[in-house]
């Protein structure tokens, strides 16, 4: 018997976005944006409904007059990701037999 | 890339791994830090050893081209933050060492300066006091200034310290290999004069800090020609 995947992460830039944060401190949205080549609007989306979640944490200020987004991951993200990989590793494993 | 595209299994597998080789790749060491602290340190060494060695008398301390080099550094730190897009867990790790490390090169400078004096006035409230004893008796007993002979050994030791645990978490071979020349230069300098110490830690410098910069430094302007 199967984990149903969980349905926050199981798309494509959602779970680019946690697979970037997952191994960083914080990282700021541009940098997102340039590492999973989406566009600003879908981002800002993603990212909002991943902060819903509670899977991240989103911190809003300003540098240099000009608005910065910085986004870390949360250790309910951690966890929801740590359970996503071994359901995906369980399936895999299942296929090869 | 697309937020609502249907997913296999080893889709969402191979976008987890290149995702985290990505951000992984992101960050390259300019090497700056370390150019900065080997020059700075190997100049400040070295002037001292030939003062020494040829017998002159600088008119300034050599070490105090920390103080510049510390400005230096804070402006370069800030600089970098606020170019920086990412921050890793290794990099706060590493920072906090290296804060440690000048607290801790301050708080030896400080030691050095303070214990001598206090040592005196200590042993003046006990009734007795530090005396220099000549074994050529025919020189009478001095009164001594108590001081902490061959003290830049310590120092030499405190540069290997946050190299070497730089090295170890970036696994950065250049860093470790310089550190253990470190650890065992600070073993030489315990057997040596002040003078020789000096030369080591020259040495010391530049194999802790400046030739693991300077590859890190064309390192990062490899790849930064490569991205152009």
């Amino acid at each position: 018997m199967f984990k149903d995947l969980d349905p926050i992460l199981h798309s494509q830039l959602r779970l680019a976005i946690i697979s970037l944060l997952i191994g960083v401190k914080e990282a700021d949205f541009n940098f997102i944006k340039e590492k999973t080549k989406s566009t600003a609007g879908n981002l800002s989306v993603q990212i909002q409904k991943l902060k819903d979640a509670g899977y991240i944490e989103v911190t809003k200020q300003f540098k240099d007059n000009y608005p910065l987004t910085t986004c870390s991951i949360t250790k309910q993200g951690v966890h929801a990701f740590e359970i996503y990989v071994k359901a995906l590793q369980g399936y895999l494993h299942t296929d090869k037999n | 890339m697309k937020s609502n595209k249907p997913l296999t299994e080893k889709e969402s597998l191979d976008l987890i791994t290149s995702m985290i080789q990505n951000a992984k790749a992101s960050y390259h060491e300019t090497g700056t830090n370390a150019i900065l602290w080997g020059c700075v340190i190997a100049i400040a060494s070295l002037l001292t050893y030939l003062s020494i060695e040829l017998n002159f008398k600088l008119s300034f301390s050599p070490f105090l081209l920390t103080i510049i080099a510390i400005a230096f550094q804070i402006y370069i730190s800030i600089k970098a933050a606020k170019e920086s897009k990412v921050t890793k867990f290794e990099d706060a790790a590493i920072n906090a060492v290296w804060l440690a490390f000048g607290i801790s090169i301050m708080g030896l400078v400080l030691y050095l300066n303070i214990i001598p004096n206090s040592s005196i006035k200590l042993a003046t409230q006990e009734g007795w006091q530090f005396t220099k004893h000549y074994l050529d008796a025919n020189k009478p007993d001095e009164p001594l200034t108590p001081f902490a002979p061959s003290s830049y050994s310590l120092f030499i030791l405190l540069y290997a310290l946050p190299t070497f645990t730089t090295g170890i978490v970036k696994n950065y071979k250049p860093m470790i290999v310089g550190a253990i020349l470190t650890y065992v230069l600070f073993i030489i300098s315990c057997y040596t004069s002040t003078k020789y110490d000096m030369l080591a830690g020259t040495i010391a410098a530049i194999s802790c800090w400046l030739i693991p910069g300077l590859i890190l430094r064309r390192n990062y302007l490899q790849q930064k020609n490569s991205n152009v």
